[in-house]
């Protein structure tokens, strides 16, 4: 048998882990313009190598690819945070409810959530993703809109165990508001549940907008790392073999979900936050 | 009620919930080219539609059913798709159905073969984590697969694919076939084809699944009636193998049939990398081209599909686990 202290110390390890690539992802983004040798935007000439001028070469209309990279940090991170938050505030709101009052709320938000996680994800994005402008903001309401059901089950969940506590039933018998009750009893205590949900729910949301931007759905004027190797991919970076074009940016995905997930998991807790 | 009777009220429930998202998707697909701003005859035929002159655009307005009130329209809809009919692609220029019908049998022949091989690995090297848990094994295992958990199905892909292909010459670059042969050649050919893009899929299936496998035996393992078999003086490989994986199993299977969804969304990507001709490259080109109502028939068939599998795979388990649908489920 192990003690109990080493679990402790290898979860707190690997959270501090990621934590300290999250902050440096932040700072990248936040410092992008004094970190990047050159402006993003500018065009120069196009295909080049990696050289001392441009460490990563330029793409294929002459732009800088590690300044195009940098600034790529703060579109992928934006989308990431902004779905992750926007799906956890949606699903653990809904969780809450339906776990709290059940009766028919309960039952109309789990077979929703039932259906949304029927639908084949990809497919279902790529269709509204086309419909809709190709825009940051898009992209996150699509992404948030397939995103909000693994929290809303595992928030019902726990909310099911704590309503049924002594402590609730005492704030009930002493005449609390619903809304007290939620935010002072049940809020406080899924805590833990929707911080561990809001950790992978970033990296979800990080994974899911790579994909669809990797198939051309990404905002064309704000580039995201997915865009980039999906710029990389259709304008023969790829064919000929310009590994300083679309490996940089993977790696960066890469990262930047697996610092969130190291967040998010624990791992002897893993299935419990694994399990959609 | 009786247990069976309990059963088939479970299955019906289901089948309930599986209708209703058929129709929900048949309605969101109906309603999506509708509601959007701009033309819907641009929306429901494609961009190139447009540019026909006025007199051809009233036309086809007619033709496609426009001018008559929508509830008409709704079930006009749904009586075309009975007789499978979901449109003409402009830009392909040919209907719907019939590039679907092509390319379909492909994916699954990527999707199929991908589930099962990437089950099998999670579930061995799955069990083989827990049991060992925290044991340098276990870390190796663990780290090994939520790197790949993290990775991008399409940059998996490009890597094996440029490394494999491009640098070491053993596999072809893409598509299904070198064309050309006949018979078991021919079957050959296109396995050899499809080894790496089955590859990168069942290991994206794979990674997901370890951690859950990883985590149930190592969780199994604190139970009591582990306890038991080892005061009864068992190996750990018989507990391991008669006690422990009997416990994972259904759950396992349930969550590897359930998986299709997810394997279906990897498999597109991994079929554009690969350039295979298979609902992948067909939706890529149809989002390149804005093709909209190749889009929405491949988003239909696809979704149907998945729904399908997922209810055969509902009714098997709820059949073969008689506590499923009893009381407490």
């Amino acid at each position: 048998m192990k003690s109990p202290a080493s679990d402790i110390f290898a979860i707190s390890y690997m959270r501090l882990a990621g934590l300290f690539m999250i902050v440096l992802f932040l700072a990248l983004a936040i410092f992008a313009p004094l970190v990047a040798p050159h402006d993003p935007w500018k065009t120069e000439k196009p295909y080049l190598s990696p050289s001392g001028e441009h460490p990563l070469g330029t793409n294929d209309i002459g732009q800088d690819i590690l300044s195009e990279l940098i600034y790529a940090t703060r579109v992928s991170l934006s989308i990431g945070f902004l779905a992750g938050f926007l799906s956890v505030f949606v699903g653990a709101s809904l969780g809450m409810l339906a776990g709290y009052y059940r009766g028919a709320v309960e039952e109309v938000v789990m077979a929703v959530s039932d259906m949304v996680l029927l639908i084949p994800g990809l497919p279902f994005m790529i269709i509204l993703a086309a419909y809709l402008s190709p825009s940051m903001y898009n992209i996150v309401l699509v992404v948030s809109l397939l995103w909000w059901c693994p929290t809303a089950r595992v928030v019902h969940s726990r909310v099911l165990q704590l309503r049924e506590m002594p402590f609730v039933e005492a704030a009930i018998s002493l005449g609390s508001r619903d809304s007290y009750i939620i935010v002072h009893h049940i809020l406080i205590n899924s805590k833990e549940i929707i911080y561990a949900k809001l950790a992978l729910s970033v990296a979800s949301a990080m994974a899911t907008e790579a994909s669809l931007s990797f198939l051309g759905l990404g905002d064309p004027l704000s580039i995201s790392w997915g865009e980039m190797i999906h710029f990389s991919f259709s304008r023969g970076g790829f064919a000929n073999d310009m590994w300083w074009w679309y490996l940089p940016p993977g790696i960066m995905i890469c990262a930047s979900v697996l610092s969130f997930v190291m967040i998010g998991m624990e791992p002897e807790r893993m299935h419990k936050t694994v399990e959609l | 009620m009786t247990i069976k009777g309990e059963r088939q009220t479970h299955i019906f429930r289901k089948l309930m919930r599986y209708g209703f998202t058929l129709f929900l998707i048949l309605s969101l697909n109906f309603a999506l080219p509708r509601m959007m701003p701009g033309d819907p005859i641009a929306n429901l035929l494609g961009e190139q539609a447009r540019r026909n002159d006025p007199q051809t655009i009233e036309l086809l307005k007619a033709e496609y059913g426009l001018d008559v009130p929508v509830h008409i329209q709704y079930f006009r809809y749904l009586k075309s798709l009975t007789r499978l009919e979901l449109g003409y692609s402009i830009h392909k220029n040919s209907s719907v159905a019939g590039l679907i019908a092509a390319r379909l049998r492909w994916t699954l022949l990527l999707v199929f073969p991908s589930v099962v091989i990437g089950s099998i690995l999670a579930l061995l090297l799955g069990s083989l984590a827990g049991f060992k848990s925290r044991s340098p094994t276990d870390y190796v295992l663990t780290a090994l697969f939520l790197i790949l958990y993290t990775c991008p199905t399409f940059l998996l892909a490009m890597l094996l694919l440029s490394i494999f292909s491009f640098h070491l010459g053993l596999f072809p670059l893409g598509n299904l076939t070198t064309g050309g042969t006949t018979g078991l050649k021919y079957v050959l050919d296109i396995a050899w084809h499809l080894i790496l893009p089955v590859i990168s899929l069942s290991l994206l299936g794979a990674s997901y699944k370890f951690l859950v496998v990883r985590n149930s035996v190592s969780q199994i393992f604190d139970k009591q009636f582990v306890v038991a078999a080892r005061a009864k003086g068992l190996t750990e490989r018989r507990i391991l193998m008669v006690h422990v994986i009997r416990n994972v199993l259904p759950p396992f299977i349930s969550m590897a049939a359930l998986s299709f969804g997810f394997m279906v969304s990897g498999a597109l990507i991994v079929e554009i990398v690969f350039s295979l001709n298979g609902m992948g490259t067909l939706i890529y080109d149809a989002v390149m081209a804005r093709d909209y109502p190749v889009m929405q028939g491949c988003f239909l068939i696809l979704t149907v599909f998945v729904l399908a599998a997922n209810l055969a795979a509902d009714i098997l388990y709820s059949v073969a686990d008689p506590r499923i649908g009893g009381k407490g489920t």
